[in-house]
C-alpha cells in the first residue's frame, strides 16, 4: 500500500508539535511534578557554622539547637515569618475570651511523633511543666514569661487545653512560636527524676528521640554533620494536599568559617549556608546568580541593625568629670555629623537604607515613616556641642571642655564582624572632622559584653538579632528596668522622665489587645526615643540570602533561621536533577 | 638501652608529663580570667538575673579559681578533666574523639611532608644552581612565608574553583596538603641546608676520594648524615604541626582538637578548652618524645654526658 505523500506530511507536523509542546511543558514545569505542584524527593545540604551543644531546646538557648528543634518538632502555632501571621500547627484551631486572657486551643487529631504514639492534649501539658520545672532552669521557660508569670494549661479532653495568661498580653500567642511541644512518653521519667536538664543530649542515641517535626535526625557525627530523614508520620499537608516535607533528606554540614561557606556555595558543594550573605562576598555571589548557579533571595531591611549607644547611667566611672558624655545633644550631633549616605553606599555597596531608629522598614506596619531622619549637617553638629560646652579651645582642631580637656571617648565593638569594623571606622572618621576624638577598641565579643554587664565602658557599637517584629515581644529594650535597656539597664525606678513615658506607653502597648491603639502608643514611642536618641541608629542592610538555584520553595525570612523556618517546602528543581 | 638514655628518656618524659599539667592548667586560669563567660548568651537573651545567677551556679563560675583549679587538677589523676558546659558531657569523652581525628591528620600531613619535603631538599641540596633548585626554594620560601590560615584559603579557593578537590566536612586531602605543603617546605629547608653541610663534612670528602658513586655518596652517605640536624628540630616541626592544625581545621571543617578548642575558646567553655589545652599539648608532648628517641636512634652523643 502506498501511503500519501500529504498524510506523511501531515504525520511529521503532528509530531513536530507535539515534541515542541513537550519540551515547552517540561520547561515551564521544571521543578514541579506532574500536577504542577513542587517535587518531593531530594537533599539539601546546609553549612552550618555552630554544633548544637543539645538536642534538648528547653535547656539549650543558643540559635543551633533553635533550628534543630524547629525541624525536628512542632509548636502549636507558627508564626510565618514572612508575614509575621499566626498559623495553625498542631492547634488546628483556637479561641479566646473577651478579655483576651483564656486561650482554648483544639489540636489535630490522628498525629503521631515519630515513632508512632500518638500525640494528645497530655504532651502540652507536659510541655509547660518542663518549660516551667525549677529544677530545669530552662533559658527558654523564662523568655516564655509574661510580666514575669508563667502561662497556665489545662488539658481540657484528649484533644483540646486551655492556656491561661497571667496578664494581658498583646502579642499573644504568637509567643507559642518558640516552644517546640515534646513528647511525654519519653521524657516524663526523666522530669520525674530531675534529670530533664540532661536528657538529649548530643550523645543520645537517635532512636530515643521523637518529635513532631517534619525531619529526624537520622545520624549525628560531631564536628562534621547532622543528617535528617523525612519524618514518614509528619501530619502536614501542602495546598493541594500532598505530603510534607518535599525532601527526603536534609543535611546540616558544620563549616565553622565563613568563607569556607561561601565557597562550598559556589562550588555547588552547599545548597545554603547559616546565615545572610556578608557584603563583602555578594559581588561574588551576585556574578553566580547571573550565570544561574546562585539565587538570591532579598527578604527586606534588617530588624537587627547595628547600633551606638553610650552608658547613660549617672553612676557610671565613664560619666564621672565627663558629663557632656551622657548628654542628648551629643548624641544627637554625633548622629547629624555622620553621613548615613556614606555608610549605606561604602560598608553596604547600596543594599542598605538609612534610619534614624530601632525600628526600619523591615518591621512592616510598626514603622514610622513620617518619623525624619536626621540630615547629615556637620556644621549643626558643631553647634549642639558648643551648647553644652565643647569648643576648641586651644586651636589644636580638638574640641575641649569647660576645662579644658580635649573630649574624647571609646567606642567598644566586637572584633571579627567586618561590616561593624568599616562602619565604627567611618563614625570615628566623621566625628574627628567636627572635633571629637574618639577610640575605637575592637574586642572579643565576650569582653564586650563584660563591659556591658559591669557598665564598665563609654559607648559601644554592636547589634541585637531580633527574633520578632512585634515591638511587645521586645520590651526587655524599651523597659527601663529591663536588662536589655542597653544604655542604661535595670533601672528600678526610670530615671529620666521620658524613659518613664516609654514604660508606661510600652506596659500600654504590650498589654492592649486593640491593634490601632497598639499602632498609636507605639509611634508615640518612637517619636520619644528619636527625641532623645539614647541609641544612635545609621544604616539597615538588606537581609539577602543565597541558596544554589537548585533549590526551589524559599520564602527568606528577616532573621534566623531565615530559610529553614520553613524546611518542609523546601525542594529540588527538576532541572537540576544531574547535579548531585 | 644504657644508663644515660634511660636516664635521658625518663627526663623527659618527666618534662613531658609536667609540660602537660602546666599547660592545661594554665588553659583554665586564662580562661576563666578572660572577660565572660558562658551565661554571656543568656544575658544577650534578655535572660534574668535569677537564671544566670542559676547557670552560673551550676557551671561552678560563682566558686574561686583557686578551688576550681586543684578540684581541676584533682580530678587528672581519675581522668576526669570536668563537664562541658556547652555539652553537657565530660570532656575526657569529647576530647578523646577529636584528638583522635587530630592525631589521625597530623599523621598523615607530617607523612606527606616528609615524603615531599626530605627529598627535595636533597635535590635542592646537592644542586642548588640547577632550575629544579631554583624553582623548589622559590616555592619552598613562599610557602614557609604563608601564615596557614592564607594557605589554606588558597588551597580552599582552588578547590572550589576548579571542583578537582572536596571541600566538605571530614574530607581529608585538602587539610592534609594544607598542613603538609608548609611543613614539607620548611623540611626541604632544612634537609638543603644539611645537605650542604654534609657535602663538606671529611668522612664525605674521603668517601668522594674513595670513588663512592656520586648518586651512593648522595642518598646515603650525605642524606643520612644530614637527617640527624633535621631530627634535631623535629620537636619545631611537631609543634608547628599542631599549631597550624587550629587553622587548618577551622578553614577546612575537619572536626579535630583544634576546631573544638576554637568552638570551647569562643562559647567561653572552661573546662573543654582546659581539656583541649591538656590533649593538645600531650600530643606535642609524644610528639617530641619520639622525635627525641629516633634523633637518639640515629645519633649515639644524645643522652650522653657532655
Amino acid at each position: 500500500m502506498r501511503i500519501p505523500r500529504s498524510l506523511v506530511l501531515l504525520l511529521a507536523v503532528a509530531a513536530l508539535v507535539a515534541s515542541i509542546g513537550y519540551f515547552w511543558r517540561n520547561r515551564v514545569d521544571s521543578g514541579q511534578n506532574a500536577k504542577g505542584g513542587p517535587r518531593s524527593g531530594g537533599k539539601v545540604v546546609v553549612t552550618y557554622r555552630s554544633e548544637p551543644g543539645s538536642f534538648n531546646r528547653y535547656v539549650a538557648p543558643r540559635v543551633a539547637e533553635d533550628l534543630i528543634a524547629r525541624l525536628i518538632h512542632a509548636t502549636l502555632v507558627r508564626v510565618d515569618r514572612t508575614t509575621g501571621q499566626v498559623e495553625p500547627r498542631l492547634a488546628r484551631e483556637w479561641s479566646t475570651s473577651p478579655d483576651g486572657l483564656t486561650w482554648v486551643f483544639t489540636l489535630e487529631k490522628g498525629i503521631t511523633f515519630s515513632d508512632g504514639v500518638p500525640f494528645t492534649a497530655a504532651d502540652v501539658v507536659f510541655s509547660f511543666r518542663a518549660l516551667y520545672d525549677p529544677a530545669v532552669k530552662s533559658a527558654l521557660g523564662s523568655s516564655l514569661l509574661i510580666g514575669g508569670e508563667q502561662m497556665k494549661v489545662r488539658a481540657l479532653d484528649a484533644h483540646t487545653v486551655s492556656i491561661v495568661l497571667p496578664k494581658s498580653y498583646a502579642p499573644g500567642i504568637s509567643l507559642l512560636d518558640a516552644l517546640p511541644i515534646l513528647p511525654e512518653h519519653k521524657l516524663r521519667a526523666a522530669l520525674d527524676a530531675g534529670a530533664f536538664a540532661d536528657a538529649w543530649g548530643v550523645t543520645t542515641a537517635v532512636s530515643e528521640m521523637a518529635g513532631l517535626g517534619p525531619f529526624v535526625i537520622k545520624e549525628y557525627r560531631p564536628g562534621q554533620r547532622l543528617a535528617f530523614g523525612r519524618n514518614p508520620r509528619f501530619w502536614k499537608r501542602d495546598e493541594s494536599g500532598r505530603v510534607l516535607p518535599y525532601l527526603d533528606e536534609l543535611e546540616l554540614q558544620f563549616t565553622p568559617e565563613q568563607n569556607a561557606e561561601v565557597l562550598r556555595l559556589q562550588a555547588g558543594e552547599a545548597d545554603l549556608m547559616t546565615d545572610r550573605v556578608r557584603f563583602e562576598d555578594l559581588a561574588s555571589l551576585q556574578d553566580l546568580a547571573k550565570q544561574g548557579r546562585v539565587t538570591l533571595h532579598t527578604a527586606g531591611v534588617s530588624i537587627g541593625p547595628d547600633m551606638l549607644w553610650f552608658n547613660l547611667d549617672p553612676a557610671a566611672k565613664s560619666a564621672q568629670g565627663r558629663a557632656w558624655l551622657q548628654h542628648d545633644e551629643l548624641r544627637h550631633a554625633i548622629s547629624r555629623a555622620v553621613s548615613r549616605t556614606t555608610i549605606v553606599n561604602t560598608v553596604f555597596l547600596g543594599e542598605a537604607v538609612e534610619i534614624a531608629g530601632p525600628i526600619t522598614p523591615g518591621h512592616g506596619e510598626w514603622f514610622l515613616r513620617d518619623l525624619p531622619l536626621p540630615a547629615f549637617d556637620p556644621a549643626d553638629a558643631v553647634r549642639r556641642l558648643a551648647s553644652i560646652g565643647l569648643k576648641d579651645r586651644n586651636g589644636d582642631g580638638l574640641l575641649d571642655d569647660q576645662r579644658g580637656k580635649t573630649a574624647s571617648f571609646s567606642i567598644l565593638t566586637p572584633k571579627g564582624n567586618s561590616i561593624r569594623e568599616r562602619s565604627v571606622d567611618i563614625i570615628q572618621e566623621q566625628v574627628r572632622k567636627i572635633g571629637l576624638k574618639v577610640d575605637v577598641v575592637a574586642l572579643d565579643g565576650g569582653a564586650v559584653r563584660t563591659a556591658l554587664g559591669e557598665g564598665n565602658y563609654d559607648a559601644i557599637y554592636y547589634a541585637v538579632e531580633a527574633d520578632s517584629l512585634d515591638p511587645g515581644r521586645h520590651l526587655d529594650f524599651w523597659l527601663s528596668s529591663r536588662p536589655m535597656h542597653f544604655w542604661h539597664p535595670s533601672q528600678p525606678t526610670p530615671s529620666t522622665t521620658w524613659e518613664a513615658r516609654i514604660d508606661q506607653l510600652m506596659t500600654q502597648q504590650s498589654t492592649t489587645v486593640d491593634h490601632a491603639e497598639r499602632l498609636r502608643l507605639f509611634a508615640e514611642v518612637q517619636r520619644l526615643f528619636a527625641e532623645h536618641e539614647p541609641v544612635v541608629y545609621f544604616a539597615a542592610p538588606k537581609v539577602i540570602v543565597a541558596t544554589s538555584a537548585r533549590v526551589g520553595g524559599v520564602k527568606a525570612a528577616l532573621f534566623a533561621p531565615n530559610v529553614l523556618w520553613n524546611a518542609e517546602k523546601l525542594f529540588i528543581q527538576a532541572s537540576a536533577d544531574s547535579r548531585r | 638501652m644504657t644508663n644515660g638514655l634511660t636516664r635521658f628518656v625518663l627526663r623527659r618524659f618527666t618534662v613531658a608529663i609536667l609540660f602537660v599539667v602546666v599547660v592545661g592548667s594554665a588553659a583554665l586560669v586564662l580562661v576563666r580570667l578572660a572577660p565572660g563567660d558562658p551565661t554571656d548568651d543568656l544575658f544577650m537573651r534578655g535572660a534574668d538575673a535569677e537564671t544566670i545567677a542559676a547557670a552560673r551556679h551550676r557551671l561552678g563560675l560563682d566558686q574561686p579559681i583557686g578551688s576550681q583549679l586543684a578540684r581541676w587538677v584533682a580530678g587528672l589523676t581519675r581522668l576526669d578533666l570536668g563537664e562541658s558546659s556547652r555539652f553537657g558531657l565530660p570532656v575526657a569523652g569529647l576530647v578523646a574523639d577529636r584528638m583522635r581525628n587530630t592525631a589521625e591528620l597530623a599523621g598523615l600531613a607530617l607523612l606527606v611532608a616528609a615524603i615531599v619535603g626530605l627529598p627535595l631538599g636533597v635535590v635542592t641540596g646537592t644542586r642548588p644552581r640547577s632550575v629544579v633548585g631554583r624553582i623548589v626554594t622559590i616555592v619552598s620560601v613562599a610557602l614557609v612565608c604563608c601564615p596557614p590560615i592564607i594557605g589554606t584559603l588558597m588551597l580552599l579557593f582552588l578547590a572550589a574553583s576548579t571542583g578537582w578537590l572536596s571541600i566538605a566536612p571530614g574530607n581529608f586531602v585538602v587539610p592534609t596538603l594544607a598542613l603538609a605543603l608548609p611543613l614539607a617546605a620548611m623540611l626541604e629547608r632544612l634537609q638543603s641546608q644539611s645537605m650542604a653541610e654534609a657535602f663538606a663534612a671529611p668522612d664525605i670528602v674521603a668517601a668522594a676520594a674513595r670513588g663512592v658513586p656520586v648518586r651512593r655518596l648522595i642518598w646515603i652517605h650525605a642524606a643520612r648524615q644530614a637527617l640527624r640536624p633535621v631530627l634535631g628540630v623535629a620537636g619545631i616541626v611537631v609543634a608547628t604541626l599542631f599549631s597550624g592544625s587550629i587553622a587548618v581545621e577551622t578553614m577546612t571543617s575537619w572536626p579535630g582538637l583544634g576546631r573544638l578548642m576554637l568552638d570551647a575558646l569562643l562559647s567561653r567553655d572552661l573546662f573543654l578548652v582546659a581539656g583541649c589545652a591538656l590533649a593538645g599539648s600531650s600530643l606535642v608532648a609524644m610528639g617530641n618524645f619520639l622525635a627525641d628517641l629516633l634523633r637518639a636512634s640515629v645519633d649515639p652523643r644524645v643522652g650522653q654526658p657532655s
